[in-house]
């Protein structure tokens, strides 16, 4: 596995950085720092996936600078590998904010394969959603800009759930929070029945969920994710609003207001057709989709078929 | 005995073992990579046990929609193929059976069809979830057998001698019926309410304050079941429709033959379904 941003590598030590270099020039080309302060510039600008921090000399600064950073949730993925001399005892890990660490004689067999297995972590766990713990906005873009820099063909499906302000102002946001929940669950467990391998659930946030396919797959399955929404959502009504089909509530104005259940409105685009470049230009396609699906009473789906 | 204790000993109870003949599909439904939530989710709701472990689950506040799941094709879109595959795969079995346990899963699976048919005609909204109430209906049996294996032989015993219903006996000999068991388990597992009022009162449809038509549906589902013959649910003979359940559902002499027809070819089919189990 290839690292996407370069490695940086705080150390003195020239046996050390030589040795990390040699070791580790098949996946990345490491940045060589000699202490923290004089690596926070390219930290700031780069945000890089991974740091390796030698503790054997300069511990005090360097590791007051590492929590600092460290404790800023923008950082917060950012992995960082401790390496300590053999003979060195361990601190509490409240004081040194590390994700992992290694010791200096295992480095040779081992430092490959642990920056591996933690970029590989990161990419799986980073930035969960906590009501859906589906992945947020961070991972998304990711996931869509990396399939485009490969060249690969896909669709991307934009959903949100129309009529939800008004059922959550009447019943409140734990109900809301529920219906989020069924959402994701649904999506998700639809996505991976119909596509195990290569597909991806994000949750942008609120009402809006994002998922990701192959071509050939993508319209189906959203009709199936459509289908089913109708057929649930009725559960977390009361039962007296799930027999009128409508609900009282009010509107962006405050004015009492009835409005019908809730549906689904997902919109479509693929870059079968055209091309895209950057993440940006498909999700503003897709969710122009997904407002021309808006405009449909009743859940319903809409796919890109345009060929500029 | 004293009603406290038996539903402290219940409340308890956090796994039902199924019947021999539904483990061996169970497995050809699990190993079969192919399998969609379609088929997995007609498998489970054959059978009480399987569908009330799929409940338990998606209802605990572990899982985030406490007491909002009554229907399990719904579970199963929330809780995903590969959750359920676990699920089933921790399901276990009678050690010793009674041969009338085979009999009551066909009951269950019988009334099932019944209320799901009865539910239809009245233009119930969603007749599945009536059907998955039919299916539980006497999961209290299933909870008694399992925990006073000895004093359940006894009700039946005492039901036989004195020539009374399954529910007079369990009345004399633990002062609590299969329907107070089956109520206080499925609250305990978060069941909707709705499914646990229909258990607790479908012997009593009348009682029933927020579900009267859905009850007296399970009510006239148990009992027509019963009067086919379909399954065995421990009594010999088929006990009076609740006169009030009956001026509710309203039905008119076709309406009851357009009932008696669908049940007909719909238990040729369940039955050819069980079967296919025996080989």
């Amino acid at each position: 596995m290839k690292a996407s941003r370069p490695i940086v590598v705080v150390s003195r030590d020239i046996v050390l950085t030589s040795d990390i270099d040699r070791l580790v020039r098949n996946i990345s080309s490491p940045l060589f720092f000699r202490d923290m302060k004089s690596s926070l510039d390219f930290i700031y600008n780069c945000n890089p996936d991974f740091l390796l921090l030698d503790i054997a000399e300069d511990r005090d600064a360097n590791v007051r600078i590492l929590n600092d950073l460290k404790s800023d949730p923008i950082f917060g993925h950012m992995s960082v590998l401790a390496v300590f001399p053999d003979d060195c005892e361990l601190p509490a890990w409240r004081e040194l904010l590390a994700d992992d660490y290694i010791r200096r004689s295992m480095i040779e067999c081992e430092l490959l394969k642990r920056i591996e297995l933690s970029l590989f972590r990161a990419e799986r766990i980073v930035q969960i959603n906590p009501l859906t713990s589906l992945p947020g906005n961070i991972t998304i873009t990711r996931q869509i800009q990396n399939r485009l820099d490969k060249g690969e063909k896909f669709g991307v499906a934009y959903a949100d759930i129309d009529f939800f302000k008004p059922f959550n102002d009447r019943y409140g946001f734990g109900r809301g929070d529920e219906v989020l929940k069924m959402v994701g669950r649904l999506i998700l467990n639809m996505v991976k029945e119909q596509q195990p391998q290569g597909s991806f659930v994000g949750h942008v946030g609120g009402d809006d969920f994002i998922y990701i396919m192959d071509i050939g797959v993508i319209e189906e399955t959203s009709r199936k994710i459509a289908d089913y929404f109708d057929k649930m959502v009725g559960t977390f009504y009361d039962a007296e609003d799930r027999e009128q089909r409508k609900i009282q509530s009010v509107d962006r104005a405050g004015t009492g207001k009835t409005f019908p259940l809730m549906t689904i409105s997902i919109g479509i685009t693929h870059n079968q057709h055209r091309e895209f470049a950057h993440y940006s230009e498909i999700s503003t396609v897709a969710s122009e989709m997904k407002h021309v699906s808006k405009k449909v009473a009743g859940s319903n789906i809409q796919m890109d078929r345009r060929k500029a | 005995m004293d009603p406290k204790l038996l539903r402290a000993q219940i409340e308890r109870i956090d796994t039902l073992p199924t019947i021999p003949s539904v483990l061996k599909k169970l497995l050809a439904v699990i190993e079969n990579p192919k399998v969609s939530l379609t088929e997995v989710g007609n498998f489970i709701q054959s059978d009480p046990v399987l569908t009330s472990r799929v409940l338990k689950m998606v209802n605990s506040p572990i899982y985030g929609f406490p007491g909002r799941i009554s229907a399990v094709q719904q579970a199963l879109i929330l809780l995903g193929l590969n959750v359920v595959r676990g699920l089933l795969l921790g399901v276990s079995v009678f050690e010793v059976m009674q041969k009338s346990m085979v009999g009551l899963w066909e009951h269950s699976l019988g009334c099932a069809i019944a209320a799901r048919i009865i539910a239809k005609k009245k233009n119930i909204s969603e007749p599945e979830e009536i059907s998955i109430a039919g299916l539980l209906h006497d999961i209290g049996k299933v909870v008694m057998i399992l925990r006073y294996k000895e004093e359940y032989e006894e009700v039946i015993k005492e039901a036989e001698t004195k020539d009374l219903l399954i529910i007079e006996a369990e009345k004399s000999i633990f002062d609590i019926t299969h329907a107070d068991s089956g109520s206080w388990i499925a609250k305990r597992w978060n069941f909707p309410q709705s499914l646990v009022e229909i258990i607790e009162y479908h012997h009593k449809p009348s009682l029933s304050r927020s579900l009267p038509m859905q009850t007296a549906i399970v009510h006239l589902a148990d009992l027509l079941t019963r009067s086919v013959g379909f399954g065995f649910s421990g009594d010999n003979h088929v006990p009076a429709v609740n006169p009030a359940a009956w001026e509710l559902l309203n039905l008119s002499d076709a309406d009851l033959r357009d009932i008696f027809d669908e049940m007909d070819d719909a238990f040729s089919e369940a039955e050819a379904f069980l079967i296919g189990d025996e080989s």
